[in-house]
């Protein structure tokens, strides 16, 4: 029995209603006054020199207001790395890339005329891979790499197209697999895939006379956005003011500034008049933030008894033309080895710019790369020591006191992989796998996973709460909805540290920088810690006002008073009491005069000693705040088709507290999917000109209600977290994790087959089992 | 080429001035402000613009606007008159609505569908839903919660309701 009365339950959603009856407003629905439409011209080729650009024929066409191109431009803009563009200037390095833009009466017009826009180009070599892009040879993607503003934590090598080079070092990685009786091996490859949120991402940007900037987009980081566009037109941060309507899912991709630098350029040209631009379906694939992109090779060592002690590995991840939050990503991708203490470390990233979209967030943030390599390479290992691979797995979790290849100590409140393991491993391995038959291979597969927040140092989140004349009371946060449902999350924790029924918590329903608490970006699975962290520490404050303000009422000193939703009341003799409707804005004594708080308090919340890396080790308190799991399923694989069913898809995770257990058990199914649609089904495929040859989402093929798991199982271990609300802890992007290597360690089991690489279709099926049998003969 | 088509929206006449390369969807949202229908790809492929054309479920992204004289359509607005139907309450209580971007057209989607099949079997179901993308979900509460709008509607005659041609209050 939970001690808890509203945490723990299933309450709806503040914005279900609206959303279900088609009422909620998204970038696309708003229509402002005099608004103008953008259209955005991109180039033929993945790179090139613009020799010339001929905008004379796109200026006469049909409700064409301005031609816009980049010759002008000399603005860059980026988060990690300040080497973006908001239009080309001389030059273009992707597919996606603006070039020039129409702005016109209509959106039909605008696409009409940049139609008609002429440009020349001179090619170049276009690299779509980083193995290409590293060779020394290579033409620089960037000239300037090395000369760009970056955070000290990235370190570009200039006169190359590293734009990042990281390297994690712990103890000795070479005595370590000296020690090491067994040694594994493999080359992993994720490829490029789309967040691919059906809501397009989009923004308005309008520059007003009284030289104000107001911006509207999609995405999850106003804060950014508006600190970014202040510095680019030098505006105080004041003076401009980003709106977030409703958004149509995220899964990393509307994170950081993107398209918001692009639309503002393009409506600073038409002061006084708001310009909209929202991507098509091929322009929100090529034209925003891809995901993916990675190679790993990684090695792995283990003593005769299964100990892990040597891990080393190099990373190499392209990047795109941009390198911006990218270089964070492989950051990420390289700091992390699963859920496992290993003595001795040598990790290497290379952020590789490569002529294809920007890669930023995507839902996992690096981690599921090394997750993939590492638990392949562990079943490996357990085949060639002889060993259970669960129980090789199960003596080298991390847990208390043991040490992250990061050098963060594990604290017990950051969960319990084994008992997760445990729960796993009772649903598909406590019962005989099927035989193989006429029809089917069975197969069974597991993964453990582990995964921090990759945030930044002051990555808080901020809280406004006022406690209304009537009892109800307001919380205004700057987090953004993206579905995840942290208004909901939102609306229960604060219910339960006021005492007060979910239906007298109004949540708020957008994000303003104008009123809006400060944010830093609703990013990395935190929202849940951090934000609810703010929600117990505003309610406190709350509390404590409303015992000042009853401590005149009651005349009485304040630490002798209780508190219980509605009445401040006496300890010792709760009959003397005053309900807090009396004392929302102070006490008021009978002549008028008021003294006291005005009952409204503002908080905010962030990680505990959160930290960059050490530039020497690449070692630094990078996680803080992890939540912890395993993940595995039972497949079929049928013989005719190679095709893979999944019968039952089992997760269980340490959330540390069930906050509502529809909306979790819907994060996880719906991750789990995400996972499976890379593993089966996603990529995003390129040619030599680093054209995007599926665009489409009837080409770029993700999972539709006919691709789901026969069953998927999640079970809840609740192990109090020491910064979230009532031990609650992140969720959002762990269901991602472990799904690829559990579907390709199940393969293996099914097939005896190693695979490597995602995603894996069919075809490879089929083709791998005829090989097998070839070499069979 | 402009020319002029009439038709009825949720039970209102209307008469609009079209270009030729116009489709439903942008006559919804763009001359009449109907934004319940959203755009989510360019194909065909995702559902979000799912609108009910002369009682079926159509792709307002693919229907061309010339073809809509004389059409009777009915959009997530005309289902939602009454505040929340019972298939949006289904849908809400199963956990199906989480970014809601793809809500109204699995609304639409599932109203044709138990109108013209109240015994939709869960394979038919399954059918109608793969018409729709959702990134959120995973499909399961989706799933789940048409399954119990079927239960709350018991019949067509309901179903036939939400169109809202002849509510009676």
């Amino acid at each position: 029995m939970s001690d808890l009365k509203y945490v723990g339950t299933y309450i709806e959603r503040p914005d279900a209603v609206n959303k279900a009856i088609g009422k909620a407003v998204f970038i696309d629905d708003i229509r402002l006054p005099n608004m103008l439409y953008a259209e955005i011209l991109t180039p033929p080729i993945a790179h090139a020199k613009i020799l010339s650009i001929d905008t004379t024929e796109a200026e006469k066409s049909e409700g064409v207001i301005k031609v816009v191109t980049g010759a002008q431009c000399n603005i860059t803009f980026g988060d990690c790395v300040r080497d973006r563009y908001p239009m080309a200037k001389d030059k273009v390095r992707y597919i996606g890339e603006p070039v020039a833009a129409v702005i016109a009466n209509s959106v039909h017009n605008a696409r009409e005329a940049v139609k008609k826009i002429k440009v020349e180009y001179e090619n170049l070599p276009v690299y779509t891979d980083a193995l290409e892009a590293i060779k020394n040879d290579a033409v620089l993607i960037h000239e300037k790499n090395g000369e760009y503003w970056h955070l000290p934590t990235y370190q570009p090598i200039p006169k190359t197209n590293i734009a990042m080079h990281y390297t994690l070092i712990k103890g000795d990685v070479e005595k370590g697999f000296e020690e090491a009786d067994e040694v594994v091996e493999g080359d992993f490859v994720y490829p490029f895939g789309s967040s691919a949120a059906i809501e397009p991402h989009g923004a308005i940007a309008w520059f007003h006379e009284d030289k104000t900037i107001e911006i509207w987009s999609s995405s999850i980081c106003p804060t950014i956005i508006q600190e970014d566009i202040a510095r680019t037109y030098g505006r105080p941060v004041s003076d401009v003011r980003v709106h977030i309507p409703e958004i149509g899912g995220c899964f990393g991709y509307k994170s950081d500034v993107t398209i918001e630098q692009t639309v503002a350029y393009i409506a600073s040209f038409v002061p006084g008049r708001p310009v909209k631009w929202v991507a098509t379906r091929a322009q929100d694939f090529t034209s925003t933030l891809i995901g993916h992109g990675v190679r790993i090779h990684m090695k792995l060592g283990a003593k005769r008894n299964g100990k892990f002690v040597a891990v080393k590995s190099t990373v190499y991840h392209s990047v795109g033309a941009y390198a911006d939050t990218g270089v964070n990503v492989t950051q990420a991708a390289t700091h992390t080895v699963g859920a496992y203490e290993i003595p001795n470390a040598f990790l290497e990233g290379f952020s590789v710019y490569t002529n294809t979209p920007p890669v930023g967030a995507y839902r996992g943030y690096g981690y599921q790369y090394p997750h993939f390599a590492i638990e392949r390479l562990i079943n490996m290992l357990a085949r060639k020591l002889k060993i259970d691979e669960l129980e090789m797995r199960s003596i080298n979790y991390l847990s208390e006191g043991k040490e992250t290849v990061l050098g963060e100590k594990i604290w017990k409140t950051n969960g319990d992989v084994k008992k997760c393991a445990d729960n796993v491993k009772e649903v598909i391995f406590s019962k005989p796998k099927p035989k193989e038959d006429d029809k089917y291979y069975y197969g069974r597969g597991f993964a453990a996973v582990i995964k921090g927040p990759k945030g930044t140092p002051n990555s808080g989140k901020g809280c406004y709460m006022k406690l209304n004349i009537d009892g109800s009371v307001t919380v205004i946060m700057g987090g953004a909805e993206v579905g995840q449902g942290l208004r909901t999350v939102v609306r229960q924790v604060a219910a339960e540290a006021l005492k007060i029924p979910p239906e007298k918590v109004r949540v708020y329903m957008e994000l303003d920088t104008d009123f809006s608490p400060w944010e830093w970006q609703t990013i990395g699975s935190m929202f849940t810690t951090q934000g609810g962290r703010a929600i117990v520490l505003a309610a406190e404050r709350l509390i404590s006002m409303m015992k000042k303000n009853a401590s005149y009422a009651l005349k009485c000193d304040e630490d002798l008073l209780d508190y219980d939703g509605q009445y401040i009341f006496l300890k010792s003799d709760p009959s003397v009491k005053v309900p807090v409707t009396d004392i929302a804005r102070g006490y008021m004594t009978e002549g008028g005069i008021t003294v006291g708080e005005v009952v409204q308090a503002t908080s905010a919340g962030r990680l505990p000693r959160y930290s960059n890396p050490d530039l020497k080790t690449g070692r630094g308190n990078m996680g803080v705040n992890y939540t912890f799991g395993a993940q595995g399923c039972e497949i079929r694989i049928e013989k005719d088709t190679g095709k893979i069913i999944i019968d039952n898809f089992v997760s269980s995770f340490d959330i540390g507290r069930v906050i509502n257990p529809v909306q979790l058990r819907g994060q996880i199914v719906g991750g789990v999917m995400m996972g499976i649609g890379a593993t089966l089904y996603e990529q995003l495929k390129f040619d030599e000109k680093g054209n995007l040859i599926n665009p489409h989402f009837s080409s770029y093929r993700f999972p539709t209600i006919k691709d789901t798991p026969i069953e998927q199982t999640v079970i809840y271990v609740e192990t109090p977290d020491g910064v979230g609300p009532f031990g609650a802890r992140g969720i959002g992007e762990h269901p991602v994790l472990g799904v690829a290597p559990a579907i390709l360690n199940a393969i293996f089991d099914a097939i005896g087959i190693d695979f490597f690489e995602i995603p894996i279709t069919p075809d490879k099926i089929k083709k791998a089992i005829e090989n097998k049998k070839e070499v069979m003969k | 080429m402009s020319s002029k088509v009439n038709f009825t929206v949720n039970g209102e006449k209307k008469s609009v001035e079209i270009e030729g390369w116009e489709k439903l969807l942008d006559v919804l949202r763009d001359y009449l402000n109907l934004t319940g229908a959203k755009r989510g790809c360019d194909d065909g492929t995702c559902g979000t613009c799912t609108v009910i054309v002369n009682g079926e479920a159509v792709k307002s992204c693919m229907f061309p606007a010339s073809r809509l004289e004389g059409a009777d359509i009915v959009t997530i607005e005309g289902l939602s008159k009454e505040g929340v139907n019972p298939i949006q309450r289904a849908l809400i209580d199963s956990g199906a609505v989480q970014c809601g971007f793809c809500t109204p057209g699995i609304v639409t989607e599932l109203t044709v569908l138990f109108t013209k099949n109240p015994e939709a079997t869960e394979e038919q179901i399954k059918e109608a839903l793969s018409k729709h993308l959702c990134r959120c979900t995973g499909y399961e509460s989706i799933f789940e919660g048409a399954k119990s709008a079927q239960k709350k509607l018991e019949g067509a005659k309901n179903a036939q309701r939400l169109f809202n041609k002849d509510v009676k209050k």
